[in-house]
């Protein structure tokens, strides 16, 4: 009788009957592709306006790490197989949210802990368990996170529970709950208000939910397309390397709808007509993006017509502007070719997060080069492979971001060979390093000297915010420019060229001798030109170099010495 | 100790007030259920005065801020996870405040709390 629970074509029926062990597991696998499917929308409710979130990454680890433990087991009984899911979130916790979601998962455990099969008041007791463990875990705790949605979803289940006992029925007074606790956060956090983002713990917590709801009424779960991302995370700009053939038109169209968009059947819809379907949605306005071929290409605009009402349209021909756009940085020149190192040398690893900046390293002596910067740090696995093959075993690494220092750290705790990491946060800084560079001298001078050479440049960073903010007193819209001086946000204008000048006088630019400016690889070069003469015009006692820096996410990195 | 001089005079920022800083952000962190001193005998006076900066101890030479927490964590959670999120969250909420860098924290387990054994 059971075994008709695991049928592949669920019901919702199958899911009311009391659920045994192996039940449990089909609802957390869902849960855990749910919640990867939707990944990068909770990473992308981060506070901070530069990229570089990582609830949602952190929450699927924990959540994987549950779920390995019990892929494999033959276990029945509910009690045992949630103390095992429990027992590998715990070990697999990653980040704040991570181990708030395995306080979770073991208070839940124990609620059910001599429970062979799960009926609809063990589950609401489990989750009132489950919150009570949750917030024995802190002595402060902040309400408008994880916790409050833990919180709601657990009062809303024991209201529920005087109405009905069906399983099914809970589970959506629980996700409608969780999903309004979700939005309620902002009114209980103000970072999360100033920042204009509901909590992304409890954004995960509600996917999480969500996929048990879906699974059961045999919804899709790895469908990222009808997946609605927020307007400011929406990266139209990339969508350009993706033409296909026939399809030249792209089509932007910003909307209001009539009523709740029914997304499934919006993106089944646009599918029918073009690819590079993206759908945004911020303050009940939603943002469709499509390519399409030219004869279709009033289609998009008809059809969104028809579910609600337009406030904009942009429509471009890709061909021709494709033929506008210079080569690209990547496909430039896509060589990079490291210096050579002899055996006993000192060998020089740099992290590079773009071609240009690649290139700029192997040009002063470094003998390897890794990809990686801001939001795509390499993996310390990454690290040691790339020092591995060189003749030496005296390796120096410079990490040149402040997310990649760690990284650094271990893997020189994990090779045979001399490694020294050199704690660069900046591109600038780590160049500042390798000019001090002398392979045949000490090892232990040479990394002092390069060390003390991280102090004498500034580094400023001009990129655009991925959101609204208000940090250290500078208040950001999203989309505008923003200036970042050693890694503080100070100023936000809304022209490069304002925000490249503002960066440099309150770097006191005026005061030091040489200003390099790298710039990005979605950075207009007319535009480049232009800022660079003014910065020549303002400082004439500086000498003013530029570069190619082809590095994503920032318009210019500027070092300063 | 923490200073910074402005054309209109200087601003000084003694390390009981970023010791006060530390110590809300610590209770806030999720998995510190309390602060405790680092010896027996210091916790015997702070226990009587009832010190907000209690279990921290801020370290000023001049260059760089140092910080060290003596925190007792919940039963059952992972401890290393923990420990970096306090880490983190003190770090943050320090810089925060003082626009200043802080070159280490450090955070020394004193203790578990046993709310629930499994």
């Amino acid at each position: 009788m059971l075994s008709d629970l695991q049928e592949p074509q669920r019901q919702d029926s199958t899911f009311d009957g009391p659920l045994d062990g192996q039940f449990l597991k089909l609802l957390l696998e869902a849960s855990l592709t749910w919640l990867r499917t939707n990944q990068q929308t909770v990473n992308s409710l981060n506070v901070f306006p530069v990229p570089d979130g990582d609830t949602g990454t952190n929450m699927v680890l924990t959540m994987q790490a549950a779920y390995d433990e019990i892929s494999a087991s033959p276990e029945r009984n509910f009690g045992k197989m949630a103390h095992m899911v429990a027992h590998g979130a715990l070990m697999g916790a990653r980040g704040n949210s991570g181990v708030i979601l395995s306080q979770l998962w073991r208070g839940f455990a124990r609620a059910v802990d001599n429970v062979e099969y799960l009926d609809a008041t063990g589950f609401i007791h489990a989750l009132s368990v489950a919150r009570d463990t949750a917030y024995k875990g802190v002595v402060r705790p902040v309400e408008g996170t994880i916790l409050t949605v833990s919180k709601d979803v657990a009062a809303a289940g024991e209201q529920a529970l005087a109405k009905t006992d069906k399983l099914c029925d809970l589970l959506e007074v629980i996700v409608q709950e969780a999903n309004l606790s979700v939005q309620r956060t902002p009114d209980l956090l103000p970072v999360l208000r100033e920042a204009g983002v509901v909590d992304s713990g409890g954004k995960g917590l509600f996917f999480i939910f969500e996929g048990v709801f879906r699974f059961i009424h045999g919804q899709s779960l790895d469908a990222v397309v009808t997946t609605v991302q927020p307007l400011s995370s929406m990266n139209l700009e990339n969508a350009l390397e993706t033409i296909e053939p026939g399809q030249d038109y792209e089509v932007v169209v910003d909307f209001q709808p009539y009523e709740t968009l029914d997304l499934p059947s919006f993106y089944g819809s646009l599918q029918e007509m073009g690819t590079s379907i993206q759908v945004g949605e911020g303050d009940g306005i939603y943002r469709m993006h499509i390519h399409v071929p030219t004869e279709k290409r009033y289609h998009p605009i008809d059809y969104v017509m028809t579910v609600g009402t337009i406030t904009k349209v942009a429509m471009e021909n890709l061909l021709a502007q494709m033929g506008r756009i210079e080569p690209s940085c990547s496909e430039n020149q896509n060589k990079v070719s490291p210096a050579p190192v002899d055996p006993g040398q000192i060998a020089v690893v740099a992290v590079a997060p773009g071609m240009g900046i690649a290139r700029v390293f192997a040009s002063l002596g470094a003998n390897a080069i890794i990809e990686g910067g801001q939001t795509m740090n390499p993996s310390t696995q990454e690290i040691i492979h790339s020092f591995e093959n060189l003749p030496t075993d005296k390796v120096i690494l410079l990490p040149n971001n402040k997310n990649i220092i760690l990284a650094g750290k271990t893997a020189s705790e994990l090779t045979v060979k001399k490694v020294a990491v050199i704690p660069s946060r900046s591109v600038p800084q780590g160049l500042a390093a390798i000019m001090r560079l002398v392979p045949d001298g000490d090892f232990d001078n040479v990394v002092h000297e390069m060390t003390e050479a991280l102090d004498e440049v500034e580094t400023g960073e001009i990129t655009i915010a991925t959101r609204n903010v208000e940090i250290d007193g500078v208040e950001v819209q999203e989309g505008q420019i923003i200036a970042l001086l050693n890694g503080k946000l100070i100023l936000s204008s809304q022209s490069l060229e304002d925000a490249c000048l503002g960066l440099l006088e309150k770097a006191h630019a005026d005061h030091f001798e040489l200003i390099t400016m790298f710039y990005g690889e979605n950075t207009n070069k007319n535009e480049v030109y232009r800022i660079v003469d003014r910065v020549r015009i303002e400082y004439p006692k500086q000498e003013v170099e530029i570069q190619e820096g082809c590095q994503p996410h920032y318009q210019f990195i500027i070092a300063i010495e | 100790m923490t200073e910074e001089s402005t054309p209109i005079g200087s601003i000084h920022v003694s390390p009981r007030a970023v010791a006060t800083i530390a110590y809300h952000a610590a209770l806030q962190s999720y998995g510190v259920v309390g602060l405790t001193s680092k010896n027996l005998v210091n916790g015997l006076t702070q226990a009587l005065v009832k010190d907000p900066t209690h279990g921290i101890s801020v370290e000023y030479d001049g260059n760089m801020i140092n910080i060290d927490l003596y925190i007792i964590i919940e039963y059952g959670t992972r401890i290393k996870s923990v420990a970096a999120s306090v880490m983190n969250t003190v770090r943050f909420q320090i810089e925060k405040a003082l626009g200043m860098p802080i070159n280490a924290v450090n955070v020394h387990v004193r203790g578990l709390r046993i709310s629930d054994i499994d």
